[in-house]
């Protein structure tokens, strides 16, 4: 019942602190988290990747997380620095029905922290809780080693309770991605993003 | 979860309730252990006043509302009418999350146990941790929201049992009573108290 209790935690911060101050919260709980979880180290892609389809990474706590392998992300010399992941449900899905379920309707406070998000941040999110995982797997990442390489990573794309979808081109120029792949993966998947080598030398820095 | 509400109702992702742990411990450090002791009980009362009024004709069709999962205070919970007055909860909400949490981010915060401490000498004894002060106001408030043949209900906790075994149980001076009007012995509830994690009482005002 706690993830439905959450719903009227947001709304009374709201009511407190307004939308960009629960968006506050919500990023410096997400760099707790990430913190409290430690740091991790493989000795390369695939190791690493072995570990995300067996759940032993800090990222496993979301949920399910696939390594699309056959999407590396190379730098100009051709080498692999990164991966694009998706998962096929969005962590908060669970709980937008268990509200519908309990309560009967998602509060307006949830869109508009959302939104406030949208505006000033990032716009890729669908609902409260993506302000606190998108940070909190920004803060993960830098607390994972691949190869000696702390890692980087980018939300990419997301699709909404309602099927709507958000393409960050922000995010996708810097790996040099097509905007149609991460389409496709979004029938497919709700939340898509990449990890790369932090510092790595990108095709489109080239 | 057997009945077919309780099946409709998809389980949470534990990350959420991971995510929610954290967010009270960060505003614990603002507002104190008081303060989040404050914030949890209208947290608690919040959730219940968003939720539909119930009514029933009888308390049989009450009890088989609770039992089916479709009464508001069996929604987070699989709720097994023992008597007609005694309800037991099989396995408490919040295991799950705390499973994922010390699983994965290490040792529960002593924050919930402080909370609980401050909010087990102010207002019953029955909490072990932060999380029991949400799931007892909860039941507290929804049962307002219940009639039974015009009349209100009441629910009073009798005694909770964390997943790592740890007990509350209600004031020594109250149980005589609890467990009478509950229609169990002292002994009756030792032996629930093995294999679930609340026994509470459900009455008409």
């Amino acid at each position: 019942m706690l993830d439905v209790a959450l719903v009227s935690l947001i709304e009374d911060l709201i009511e407190k602190a307004g939308a960009d101050g629960v968006i506050e919260f919500w990023q410096r709980v997400g760099e707790n988290l990430a913190n409290r979880i430690g740091k991790e180290a493989y000795m390369g892609w695939t190791s690493f990747n072995v570990a995300v389809r067996e759940g032993r990474t800090a990222y496993s706590i979301e949920g399910e997380v696939t390594p699309l392998t056959d999407l590396a992300i190379t730098d100009v010399d051709g080498d692999i620095v990164g991966y694009i992941y998706a998962m096929r449900q969005c962590c908060y899905l669970p709980t937008v029905l268990r509200v519908r379920y309990s309560v009967g309707e998602l509060s307006k406070a949830d869109k508009a922290v959302a939104q406030e998000y949208n505006e000033n941040f990032h716009n890729i999110a669908w609902c409260n809780f993506c302000v606190f995982h998108e940070r909190f797997r920004e803060e993960v990442a830098k607390n994972i080693a691949v190869s000696g390489n702390p890692l980087e990573c980018l939300l990419l794309a997301t699709r909404g309770f309602d099927g709507e979808t958000r393409i960050s081109s922000k995010n996708l120029a810097k790996i040099n991605i097509n905007p149609e792949h991460v389409r496709a993966l979004l029938r497919n998947y709700e939340c898509v993003y990449a990890l790369i080598m932090r510092g790595a030398r990108l095709k489109e820095e080239a | 979860m057997e009945s077919p509400e309780h099946a409709r109702m998809p389980e949470s992702n534990p990350f959420v309730d991971i995510a929610t742990h954290l967010f009270l411990e960060d505003l614990s450090t603002k507002v104190g252990t008081a303060g989040l002791n404050n914030y949890l009980i209208s947290l608690a009362n919040n959730l219940a006043a968003n939720m539909p009024e119930e009514e029933y004709d009888s308390w049989d069709e009450f009890l088989e509302a609770v039992r089916k999962g479709s009464s508001i205070l069996s929604s987070f919970e699989e709720v097994h009418p023992l008597t007609k007055h005694c309800m037991v909860t099989r396995r408490s909400p919040f295991e799950r999350g705390w499973r994922e949490y010390a699983k994965r981010v290490g040792a529960f915060s002593k924050v919930h146990r402080e909370v609980a401490e401050y909010y087990n000498q102010r207002i019953r004894p029955t909490a072990v941790n932060s999380l029991h002060i949400i799931l007892q106001t909860f039941r507290d408030a929804a049962s307002k929201r219940i009639r039974v043949a015009g009349k209100p209900v009441r629910v009073e906790q009798i005694a909770t049992v964390w997943v790592d075994g740890e007990k509350k149980i209600a004031a020594e001076g109250r149980l005589p009573g609890l467990l009478k009007h509950a229609g169990i012995t002292r002994t009756r509830l030792g032996m629930l108290l093995r294999s679930n994690s609340d026994v509470w009482l459900l009455v008409p005002e």
